[in-house]
């Protein structure tokens, strides 16, 4: 749907370096990176803000590199909303209609509607700088969606916000993505993010995307040593999630994993901190909910801290101090157990 | 322990530098004062409703509002220019639109006086019935020329006051650059706009060296209120000479008024 290829733009402070990147139809695609990574530069490339030095972008087969934003039906969310501050809400949703010289009855329906689905229609009269951080954004992107863009790029657009708003808005962007089956590319540094929304995830750095795939596989087999300390997420399994009486069963490759939070049935990302995984020679009798057999694969010493892998059938890493690792005397290849609470699964 | 503590309380620093702002605050509503009360009320009224008065005042106002609409004109899309856009030598034109804060009006005028008066272009000018020597062109033409630095100053900084993403999301929503800079930027530098406008309007009127060697001092044809002032009183009619004066503090005072009101966010 929409192909970058070797797209290269020097800004001096920020900048692209060949990036190659196919966006397919209707795909929620995350791109992730530290700061200064590029990633805002590339959305704003993309939306033609700034003609690229070198490269080409392909939009449904249509050759848009040199053309004018307007003429591209790409809209842009941004992490501080840009509501224009001199008109009300409803001004702002409509904003891009009004360019599209629509007539105003029409308008005044389709920002309703958008108002509507995004719960802000009892706000419609209301200036930007009246409303609270989540209902700017909701606006925004209210006064991006109404467009009906072909694409729909998000900067950052939950990194303002509070934690619990953050998370009503990262339902509603799914629900959106959902609804509209819309082509959604959306630029965060936080993984959450990227396991409650990705269908895809690109990794940023310096400029360049390093690597693209689905989250599972990205985080899981990262394929240089920056993303594996970038991500640094360990235990990360994707498995299908049955609810029964607040607590959920996570199958993942023939493991049952107890989590005690719920977010109802389907496929899920479940993660456990590696310091919260006990290991012993014998099972331990506990409240503990998980207990697996397993073997060392991989001792890895890290100074402060020594990291164990440990194939259960699916490989969970954990941590020791080196006073505990000293007692237990782990080789590689030896039997062990692991133990952690349903309450250390964190599922997205 | 007391005396400690009365010390403290005395700040030296504090009480001389509030008795120094506080003394030269006293000066100047002094000078004003003087200004208002040195003639009889009556003869105040008199003489602001001469009709050489009416002429000065009529004079002024417009010559100082088409000034300011030329400032905004041109000083509007320079400062964009300035703001927005990375250009080589954009550090020289900088400095140079900022000369004419500095140069005396004197030396501005009598440039002026050499472009209009002395070269081919003003000439040619003058001859399609264009003239700015000695008339109230002349006034106009100085007055953009001496005020102009300040609503490039003000509108500059009020454009760089405003995140250019506004313009972005705008293109992304059916703009074109120049509907962005309309629909979006402009209205969100209104309050620049309008200092700087109040600015201009003022100095316009209260203009006087520039337009002294342009536009000449001539009694009925471009004698402006400060030009009026001097007139008056360099022939000793000192009434008329203070009610010009009386006004241009009012002005003065009123457009203080609105720029600190309206214009707080613009530096300059």
């Amino acid at each position: 749907m929409l192909q970058i290829q070797n797209l290269s733009k020097d800004m001096g402070e920020f900048v692209l370096r060949n990036v190659t990147l196919d966006i397919q139809q209707g795909e929620y695609l995350v791109i992730i990176g530290p700061t200064g990574a590029g990633k805002t530069i590339l959305l704003e490339t993309i939306a033609g803000i700034y003609p690229p030095d070198s490269g080409t972008i392909i939009l449904d087969g249509k050759d848009i590199t040199g053309l004018p934003p307007k003429e591209r039906n790409i809209c842009v969310v941004y992490q501080d909303y840009m509501l224009f501050p001199h008109l009300t809400v409803e001004d702002n949703i409509g904003f891009g209609l009004v360019s599209k010289k629509m007539p105003k009855d029409e308008i005044k329906k389709r920002v309703t509607d958008a108002a509507k689905l995004l719960s802000i229609d009892q706000l419609l009269h209301r200036y930007p700088d009246t409303l609270s951080g989540g209902e700017q954004q909701r606006a925004a992107i209210a006064r991006a969606i109404v467009m009906e863009p072909v694409l729909l790029l998000l900067d950052e657009p939950l990194s303002a916000l509070d934690g619990q708003t953050r998370e009503m808005l990262r339902k509603e962007l799914r629900r959106l993505h959902k609804l509209f089956n819309i082509t959604i590319v959306h630029v965060t540094h936080n993984f959450e993010e990227v396991f409650a929304l990705a269908d895809r995830v690109a990794v940023m750095n310096g400029g360049d995307i390093i690597q693209c795939g689905p989250p599972d596989e990205v985080f899981r087999k990262p394929n240089c040593a920056f993303i594996a300390n970038f991500t640094s997420v360990e235990n990360i399994f994707r498995g299908v999630c049955t609810s029964q009486d607040g607590a959920s069963e996570i199958q993942v490759n023939g493991l049952t994993i107890t989590s005690s939070t719920c977010k109802g049935n389907g496929e899920v990302y479940a993660t456990v901190r590696p310091e919260d995984i006990l290991l012993s020679r014998e099972p331990i009798q506990s409240s503990a909910r998980n207990s697996f057999k397993g073997t060392i694969t991989d001792i890895v010493n890290n100074g402060m801290v020594i990291r164990v892998t440990i194939d259960t059938g699916i490989p969970f890493v954990s941590v020791l101090t080196r006073q505990g690792f000293d007692c237990m005397d782990l080789k590689e290849g030896e039997g062990l157990y692991l133990t952690f609470k349903a309450s250390a699964v964190h599922i997205f | 322990m007391n005396a400690i503590i009365t010390n403290l309380k005395n700040s030296w620093l504090k009480y001389a530098t509030i008795g120094i702002s506080g003394l030269l605050a006293a000066f100047i509503v002094t000078l004003l004062v003087l200004v208002v009360t040195r003639p009889t009320l009556e003869g105040l009224i008199t003489s602001i409703t001469s009709s050489e008065i009416h002429f000065a005042i009529m004079l002024s106002l417009v010559t100082a509002l088409v000034s300011t609409v030329l400032c905004i004109v041109i000083g509007v899309p320079a400062a964009y220019a300035l703001a927005r856009y990375s250009f080589r030598g954009k550090n020289v034109v900088n400095a140079v639109l900022d000369m004419p804060l500095a140069l005396p009006p004197l030396v501005a005028g009598l440039g002026l006086l050499l472009l209009f008066g002395t070269t081919g272009f003003g000439l040619g000018l003058a001859d399609i019935g264009i003239e700015f020597v000695f008339t109230p062109l002349g006034i106009i033409a100085a007055q953009f020329f001496v005020n102009i630095p300040f609503m490039l100053r003000i509108m500059r900084s009020t454009f760089e006051s405003i995140n250019p993403r506004y313009e972005y999301v705008a293109k992304t929503l059916g703009c074109s650059d120049i509907q962005a800079l309309w629909r979006v930027t402009l209205p969100m530098s209104s309050s620049g706009l309008l200092a700087g406008s109040v600015i201009t309007l003022a100095k316009g009127i209260g203009e006087f060296g520039a337009a002294l060697l342009l536009a000449g001092a001539i009694k009925w044809k471009t004698e402006t209120l400060p030009i009026a002032l001097f007139l008056n009183m360099s022939c000793g009619n000192l009434d008329m000479a203070i009610s010009a004066a009386t006004i241009l503090i009012i002005i003065s005072i009123t457009a203080l008024y609105v720029f600190e009101r309206y214009g707080g966010a613009s530096r300059f």
